[in-house]
């Protein structure tokens, strides 16, 4: 492709930190779970290790190569901005996604946390539009800014027109 | 990819109050009204999307006394609501609206037709009742207890009058209004339900009548205001034909843009002018053309139906241990089992082609027997109003119509089979209808049976009111790496054949004489006539090479083919694109209907600069891709199908701004700065 080729930018803003350490913890989680599926009857079952314990490795190290490289692939991927007229993010690590939404078209806008959200002082903001094709959800940004980027979000949208359809 | 801790239900309901509801829209909480609202109870709570809950029961049936009730419940649930102010209008006009019940002839609660309980029953009657003939004729005959010949018949009658008084009741306790603002509805015995939506929230009146209510001169409507996952529909069952068309007809009327003062006249007096009005203002898009039925067998179905309806008789067959085919041959005196097989292994090369035929035979009656109870009495009009009607259907009549201002767009749909012979079918990109996942309301939007291409596209414009039709605009090619992409699948699954060819020649070389019988024996439990299992065995195992080439070759023919199905366009008001191999759609898309960008992109994608650029809408299947597009390519067309929301997003490599013809918008002006 030539020099001056048209792109999207990136958005502004990064994530949290944190939210290293929240993607970290949750690929950590998933991969013990995987990893412990097979694992277990290998040790319970001995005629069926030559199968199992193969496959324990396997799934444990992969799980182990994404829990070190998909937090901070994610990190230099997640981005978000709010501009007066859309939101727009940029989300994923192998698989990315860049998504924009005017402001007349949003619907709701939700703030969400879960457990291990909380744990880390996190957040997400979930903006919906009345497309069911999926919300844009910034993940893992701070507790306190999170609040404070649905208020603005909903101040813009009450003072923008339009019947969001 | 969204974590699985992202979204707890129970999180979301202790947030005391919803942190941002902003002020357009909350369909929900405008649709589901409790029926503790209509009683004068508090709502449930300020976020009203729980589920219709179920209201304490409802003392007696609910009658003309309780309109005055529920106007001010309406009015106050409106008031309390989340959504408070952001309508003034809906507010504001509530207290005249409600004013006085009697001089408003439409605001009436209306009960369903009586008839329809015994439309019910007799269609479940006509079911039941020789059934249960059946039943005792057989009880009496083989059984060993006589006696219990008694039972299905008195059975039968008490089940129909046990459901045909619960059906009374139902239909006792159903009323429903319309007003100036609003439809409404009260259901329910046990659990009662009050519904209510503001008519301008109404998107699709359908009007449907089965045989077995039209011969009582009925029919249901259901009306559609394009909610999401709309489990419980506002349906009628059932009304008389004339109530439906006069419903069909005011629900979709746009009143004047002030709204409250035409509201004052009263429906019924508007529906009469509108009438003659609409009589006058019809116009026809399309007729059916019985030719057109030809086109219904050419699907890939077509031979799979036929499989089908074979099987089911094989299935049969095999189910009484092939007795069946014995007790056949018996009477027609045809030959046995082994007789036939022995004649049929003798002239395979008239035998495998007859049965295809006959497959196929099977296969064309049935899809155009589909057809013509589908789309008998085809047509299909434009209102005075504007809103589209499609009416079709010979057993079942059905009337389906559209809001003009919600058919967002058309899709040509193409299926392999269909576009090889030169048809199409036409279908609506329209809000409220066809959520790709749901395929009732998926084959609700086909709006034409398939029909000569030609004739679809002038169809699809007609719908579009447009001269120039948006889907003659010439599409764009996508990037040869858009090929080589495909060419990568073809010859992945290429390779797939060969390791499965070669696996199953291996077998074929082990497999020995006991296990051969083995299969025969369980295919001739299965069909009188064993072919298969001994066809493969005769064949010599090189013999797979060939299954192996045939994957190959037809793997990169889709590949071809699909890249030249591949496309994207802009029109002055629409946006195109086209895509899909076994299926080709072209969908217009109204441009002002896109309310959102997806772009993503994997890693292939990435590494050859290709991307999907997908448009998010409220309509039809909610996101329009142009799939493997090179990236920049698909942004100057979005950037150029919605003027101004990517512009300030996009950037040119060097680093300068690139397009920002629109505000700008660049940074985050109010967005509170990271720490």
């Amino acid at each position: 492709m030539s020099t001056d080729a048209l792109r999207l930018r990136p958005p502004h803003h990064r994530v949290d930190r944190r939210a290293i350490l929240w993607w970290t913890t949750r690929a950590l989680a998933v991969t013990v779970v995987l990893t412990a599926a097979p694992a277990i009857p290998a040790v319970i079952f001995e005629p069926a290790r030559p199968w199992l314990v193969p496959a324990t490795a396997v799934i444990g190290v992969v799980g182990l190569l994404v829990t070190v490289a998909m937090p901070v692939w994610r990190y230099r991927v997640h981005r978000w901005e709010v501009t007066d007229t859309a939101v727009y993010t940029a989300s994923g690590w192998l698989w990315q996604e860049w998504r924009v939404a005017p402001m007349s078209r949003i619907q709701t806008v939700d703030t969400a946390r879960g457990p291990l959200q909380r744990v880390f002082g996190l957040s997400s903001v979930t903006v919906t539009t009345a497309s069911a094709a999926g919300p844009l959800e910034i993940s893992g940004l701070d507790h306190e800014l999170a609040t404070r980027v649905a208020d603005q979000l909903t101040e813009t949208t009450q003072a923008t027109e339009g019947d969001a359809t | 990819m969204s974590g699985p801790d992202d979204f707890r239900p129970e999180e979301r309901a202790q947030d005391p109050a919803p942190p941002a509801t902003p002020p357009v829209e909350s369909d929900l909480d405008h649709e589901r009204r409790t029926d503790q609202a209509a009683d004068g109870g508090q709502e449930t709570g300020p976020s009203g999307d729980t589920e219709r809950a179920a209201g304490p029961a409802h003392d007696g049936g609910p009658s003309v006394e309780s309109t005055t009730g529920t106007g001010q419940a309406v009015e106050s649930s409106t008031g309390s609501g989340p959504e408070a102010g952001s309508e003034p209008s809906e507010t504001g006009s509530a207290p005249e609206e409600h004013a006085g019940p009697g001089s408003e002839p439409a605001g009436d609660w209306q009960g369903l037709h009586p008839l329809s309980v015994w439309a019910g029953a007799v269609a479940a009657g006509i079911f039941l009742v020789p059934t249960a003939v059946i039943g005792t004729a057989a009880i009496a005959l083989f059984a060993p207890l006589p006696w219990w010949a008694l039972a299905p018949i008195p059975g039968t009658i008490a089940l129909l009058a046990f459901f045909t008084s619960i059906d009374l009741l139902r239909l006792r306790a159903t009323r429903f209004r319309v007003t100036a603002e609003r439809v409404e509805m009260r259901s329910g015995v046990v659990a009662k339900a009050y519904r209510s939506i503001p008519r301008e929230r109404v998107r699709t009146v359908d009007v449907n009548a089965p045989i077995f209510v039209r011969v009582f001169g009925l029919c249901s409507v259901t009306v559609g205001t394009g909610e999401q996952g709309g489990s419980d529909q506002f349906q009628l069952l059932y009304v008389t034909a004339g109530q439906g068309e006069r419903l069909r007809r005011e629900l979709l009327l746009r009143r004047p843009a002030t709204g409250a003062g035409a509201a004052t006249t009263g429906t019924d007096g508007s529906a009469d002018d509108t009438e003659e009005t609409e009589e006058t203002g019809e116009v026809e898009l399309a007729r059916l053309n019985r030719a057109w039925f030809a086109y219904a067998p050419a699907t890939t179905a077509t031979l799979g139906i036929g499989v089908g309806f074979i099987a089911a008789l094989v299935g049969f067959n095999a189910q009484t241990g092939g007795w069946a085919w014995e007790w056949a041959s018996e009477q027609a005196n045809l030959p046995t089992a082994e007789e036939l097989t022995s004649m049929v292994m003798t002239r395979l090369l008239v035998v495998v082609p007859a049965s295809l035929l006959v497959l196929l035979l099977s296969g064309v009656v049935v899809l155009t027997a589909v057809a013509v109870e589908t789309w008998w009495n085809y047509r299909l009009t434009r209102e005075a109003d504007g809103s589209v009607r499609l009416r079709r259907g010979l057993l079942t009549s059905v009337s389906l119509s559209v809001e003009g201002r919600r058919l967002n767009g058309v899709t040509l749909h193409q299926p392999f089979v269909l576009r090889s012979v030169g048809g199409a079918d036409v279908r609506a990109v329209a809000t409220g209808l066809a959520a790709a996942d749901d395929e009732k309301t998926s084959a609700k939007s086909r709006l034409s049976p398939p029909m000569p291409v030609g004739r679809a596209r002038a169809l699809a414009a007609a719908l579009l009111r447009e001269d120039d039709s948006p889907l003659d605009v010439p599409l764009a090619r996508h990037p040869r790496a858009a090929l080589r992409r495909r060419f990568t699948r073809a010859g992945v699954v290429a390779l797939l054949g060969v390791a499965v060819s070669i696996a199953l020649a291996w077998l074929h070389t082990l497999a020995t004489q006991a296990w051969w019988e083995a299969v025969h024996e369980i295919e001739e439990e299965i069909i009188p006539v064993p072919l298969a299992s001994r066809a493969v065995e005769t064949t010599p195992s090189w013999g797979w090479a060939f299954l192996a080439v045939l994957v190959a070759v037809v793997a990169f023919w889709y590949a071809v083919g699909s890249y030249r199905g591949l496309g994207h366009g802009t029109h002055p008001r629409f946006l195109v694109v086209r895509s899909g191999m076994a299926t080709r759609d072209t969908v217009a898309l109204e441009r002002s209907a896109v309310i959102g960008w997806r772009i993503t992109r994997s890693p292939f994608q990435r590494r050859v600069d290709l991307a999907d650029v997908a448009a998010t809408t409220a309509a039809g299947q909610r996101m329009y891709a142009a799939k493997d597009v090179g990236l920049e390519q698909g942004l100057v067309w979005a950037d150029a199908a919605v003027p101004d929301l990517l512009a300030p997003f996009l950037v040119r490599e060097d680093g300068a701004e690139g397009e920002s013809g629109g505000s700008g918008g660049q940074g985050s002006r109010e967005t509170p700065s990271q720490a």
